[in-house]
């Protein structure tokens, strides 16, 4: 203990990373980790975080400078080796097998003969006793829910006996109470057990609560190191983006004039066993924010609108006009849809920038709406990369080089350029920096003037209440109730949707477990 | 992902001195030095060009086309040193060439598929059935409508195989592992387990001219390399004047210049047989296709991410059944082309043959998980099995390690491809 106080845990002198593409991703960073410490580390995306964490997971070699674990320096070359070391990362995206159950994922990289040990499972028994989480060791890793399968990650991690413990946006994707859970056991595993724990994440206020000391990256470098005692969440923004925020909320949204016309008009659009029915109309510049949780049936209606959905029934109107069941028809009425999963449901990952854009609507781009026109398309790219700042150098780019969220941006960018009257975004600002959702929410108000309008589904409620005129509550398939944005809080929309499921009436007020 | 695994094979190639991609790796590690410098990727406009020839030119970007050249100067090397005939005269070219053409066309059916993100495994037996089928009519109905008869049951079973893993959502591999097994059964069902042969002399006639015949090409050869050399020039003298590298028009003028001089040499001997012309052509077709059209990009973009396709607004089942139709077609018209050929048919024909052609498209580089593949390609992966077994004619090596060698090949070919392989995909030349 007093040896582990002298010299640090670990010590990160003048890390770099640049790839073979050319993109320099680290230019220099300091680091020191002592044991029983949380730091966080936060940044834009393509500030280099990611790139930080896989340098310390032993995924990526740094380029230039050297890592001090316990006073000496060394370099890891894998995964496993940093493992070895004492290094435990958990990762955004869980590398869990789901095939396997859950105990056998926990000691995936244990050397142990036997597929079955009693050893094992004591030592199971001991990992949820330390962390005071319960899981069913035998349950497999395809039943849980994301939430659970970050817990397993999390015991992985710990599984391994690691020092210290990378975690890369643990709480991204988890509910309130799950994130709760995570909060206890970070506390936990720093202040009893006395590990280092490196803490990404972009939720501002879990970082002030959470952590003992702060790093900031921009562009590769760290622009702020300090105790969390010292900053507060106006600061942090403001260095993470390096510029004053637009302050979104304290601007009024425009209200939508009365003799708009109607554009989308849902009339008892339903899905079995995953939406009840829906009527909706939406007028031309007005915004409708989805509130919910995840699994309330929110993507679910965006995709019933969109065609997607196979089962639904009920109509979907454009102008008056019914839109068959298909995505063609969809995207032809002129409605665009930006999915929850930009990776797997938005890109094509084979694909660069300027050929992803253009996707939606090819026949624009083509001379006699049959042969794509390569210029044009680059054209397209570009105006993209400049319209909505996308970090990329040229439209040349794959979109898997791209960070999350500029990523997202590009998924936007396939609407922008035909004549999409109807958008749909699921998400849109989900695990991005505040830049970039400034950036996004800025277009949605700049589509809403434009005549377009939107639906919007954020499990962040501000930033509904900051866009749209109305919103819609949906908890387990059902719409529950509808506020006019001027008219409600986060904090109703919060006891709205996350009221206790089944169990409970359509009172939303009866429950109090937020 | 991607991302992670071009790091990882570049710490692998940085490791591995013995590397057989090292060459080329090395370039890249080179090129990769001033960058550290560079404050912003964005100011490397400029060198971006010679980066992305040196990626052209890589080995798992070309490496189909190095191992053609290569076999084939070893061969006429040879040929040379053990004094027996010239290796690279225009009859055993063109030989080549006959031999490949119907598999060729199969596998650049199957390169379509296999983009699409499907298989095909039943291509050998459904070619068999068309074959079957139009031998078996063409004596009481004549040739054509036979043949046609036979590529219209092979366009069935596409629709069978498309439906199925379509709409019951069986995997690809699966279904026509089945009905690469139940249509050789129709087969035998169809022929009763005999021969059978066209007796009809019309029909047979017919036959001949369909299928024999040497077609003179010199005029041809020399139309169409004039034409890509220009393209190329103009491409080049376009994007010089963009400000942007040649990389692409270099190889249309140097394909133009070969073709040319291909013609000139060979003046009036430069025949080839009818399948040659008709592999070209279609393989011309579905390259221009992929390459140019709406229709082409969407194919990509189905097999690339599916999901993304649909909610792009893309039909993506009705493109899958297309390459499963096509393929099918393909095969039938290739079964017809064997038929033709002897004029007979016994039921084992082309068994094992499906084998070829998808070694063929994946010598030619084309991903299994789709969204990337180059017809052109699949054609040089072709040219380089049959070149391979022509050698071992040629050399009198006996077929004992004919398999062997071939088998070697392929995995050497998917492990370039696979350590290679983060760059590649959605590019179609």
């Amino acid at each position: 203990m007093q040896l582990a106080e002298e010299v640090p845990l670990m010590r990160l002198e003048r890390i770099a990373k640049t790839f073979p593409n050319g993109l320099v991703a680290l230019r220099g960073v300091d680091l020191e980790i002592a044991r029983g410490k949380v730091y966080g580390l936060l940044g834009a995306n393509g500030a280099g975080k990611s790139t930080l964490i896989k340098i310390l997971s032993g995924t990526f070699q740094a380029s230039s400078g050297q890592i001090i674990w316990r006073g000496s320096p060394l370099q890891w070359s894998s995964p496993r080796e940093a493992n070895q070391m004492g290094v435990a990362t958990i990762h955004q995206h869980i590398p869990l097998v789901p095939t396997l159950s859950v105990i056998e994922n926990v000691f995936l990289g244990d050397s142990g003969r036997w597929r079955r040990d009693a050893s094992l499972h004591a030592r199971y028994s001991d990992i949820c006793a330390r962390t005071g989480y319960w899981l069913a060791p035998n349950r497999l890793v395809s039943d849980l829910s994301i939430g659970q399968r970050q817990m397993v990650a999390i015991f992985q991690a710990l599984g391994t006996g690691a020092e210290l413990i990378v975690m890369d946006e643990p709480t991204a994707s988890l509910a309130t109470e799950e994130r709760e859970v995570v909060y206890r056991i970070v506390r936990h595993l720093s202040r009893v057990e006395n590990k280092a724990i490196l803490f990404v994440s972009h939720f501002l206020d879990e970082v002030m609560a959470l952590t003992d000391s702060v790093t900031i990256l921009r562009d590769g470098e760290v622009v702020v190191r300090a105790d969390t005692c010292d900053l507060d969440e106006t600061r942090l923004a403001e260095a993470i983006v390096g510029r004053q925020l637009i302050a979104l909320e304290r601007s009024p949204v425009t209200q939508v004039s009365a003799n708009a016309p109607v554009q989308l008009e849902l009339r008892n659009l339903a899905s079995p066993d995953k939406l009840d029915p829906v009527s909706l109309k939406l007028a031309a510049g007005e915004v409708i924010g989805i509130a919910g949780l995840l699994g309330s049936g929110r993507s679910e209606l965006l995709h019933a609108i969109f065609g997607a959905d196979p089962d639904a029934t009920g109509d979907v109107l454009v102008f008056g006009k019914a839109v068959r069941r298909s995505t063609m028809a969809a995207v032809r009425a002129g409605i665009g849809l930006v999915p929850e999963d930009r990776m797997g449901q938005g890109l094509v990952p084979a694909f660069e920038i300027w050929r992803n854009t253009t996707l939606p609507a090819l026949e624009r781009v083509s001379s006699r709406g049959m042969f794509p026109r390569r210029e044009v398309e680059r054209t397209r790219g570009e105006e993209a990369i400049r319209r909505l700042k996308i970090k990329a150098p040229s439209p040349d780019s794959l979109v898997t080089e791209l960070s999350g969220g500029n990523a997202q941006k590009v998924t936007i960018a396939k609407w922008l350029f035909s004549d999409v009257k109807v958008f749909l975004l699921d998400e849109p600002t989900s695990g991005i920096d505040i830049g970039a959702k400034t950036d996004i929410l800025l277009l949605v108000r700049e589509l809403a003037a434009a005549g377009k309008s939107v639906i919007i589904v954020s499990s962040e409620f501000e930033e509904l209440l900051a866009v749209s005129q109305r919103i819609l509550v949906m908890r387990d398939g059902r719409c529950i109730a509808e506020r006019p944005a001027h008219e409600t809080s986060e904090h109703e929309l919060i006891l709205l949707a996350g009221g206790q499921s089944a169990a409970c009436t359509d009172a939303p007020q009866s429950t109090k477990s937020v | 992902m991607h991302r992670r695994a071009a790091i990882n094979e570049e710490c692998v190639t940085m490791n591995l001195s013995t590397s057989k991609t090292q060459p080329v790796q090395s370039l890249d590690g080179v090129s990769a030095q001033p960058a550290l410098g560079r404050s912003d990727a964005a100011a490397s406009g400029v060198q971006q060009p010679s980066l992305s020839l040196r990626r052209l030119l890589s080995v798992r970007e070309m490496g189909v086309y190095y191992a053609l050249i290569f076999l084939v100067l070893v061969l006429s090397a040879i040929t040379a040193y053990t004094g027996r005939a010239n290796y690279l005269t225009i009859n055993n070219i063109t030989n080549v060439l006959y031999q490949s053409s119907l598999i060729a066309m199969m596998a650049v059916a199957m390169t379509v598929i296999l983009i699409t993100g499907n298989f095909d495994l039943s291509v050998a037996s459904v070619a068999a059935l068309s074959a079957a089928v139009m031998v078996g009519m063409a004596d009481s109905i004549g040739f054509w409508p036979a043949a046609f008869l036979g590529v219209f049951v092979a366009m069935l079973v596409g629709v069978l195989n498309g439906a199925i893993v379509q709409y019951l959502g069986i995997n690809a591999f699966i279904v026509t592992l089945g009905t690469l097994t139940a249509i050789r059964g129709v087969v035998q069902i169809v022929t009763d387990g005999r021969s059978l042969t066209v007796s009809n002399s019309d029909a047979l006639s017919a036959m001949q001219t369909f299928e024999s015949g040497r077609v003179h090409i010199a005029w041809a050869l020399l139309v169409v390399g004039i034409a890509l050399a220009t393209r190329g020039l103009l491409v080049a003298s376009g994007s010089r004047r963009a400000g942007r590298g040649i990389t692409l028009p270099v190889f249309t003028i140097v394909a133009g210049v070969c073709l040319i001089a291909m013609s000139l040499l060979g003046g009036s001997d430069l025949t080839v047989q009818k399948p040659v012309i008709y592999m070209a052509a279609f393989t011309g077709v579905v390259w221009f296709v992929l390459t140019f059209t709406t229709t082409g990009r969407r194919v990509y973009a189905v097999g690339g991410n599916p999901e993304a396709a649909r909610l792009s607004g893309i039909n993506v089942k009705r493109y899958k059944m297309a390459a499963f139709i096509l393929c099918s077609g393909v095969a039938g018209v290739g079964g017809v082309l064997f038929g033709s050929r002897l004029g007979a048919i016994n039921p084992t024909a082309m068994q094992g043959e499906e084998l070829a052609v998808i070694a063929s498209a994946i010598l030619g580089g084309t991903s299994l998980y789709g969204g990337s593949g180059s017809v052109i390609k699949t054609l040089a992966g072709t040219l380089l099995l049959v070149t391979l077994s022509n050698g071992f004619n040629i050399l009198d090596l006996g077929a004992n390690y004919q398999g062997l060698i071939e088998g070697t090949v392929i995995i050497i070919a998917a492990a370039i491809y696979t350590v290679g392989g983060s760059r590649r995909g959605g590019k179609s030349h």
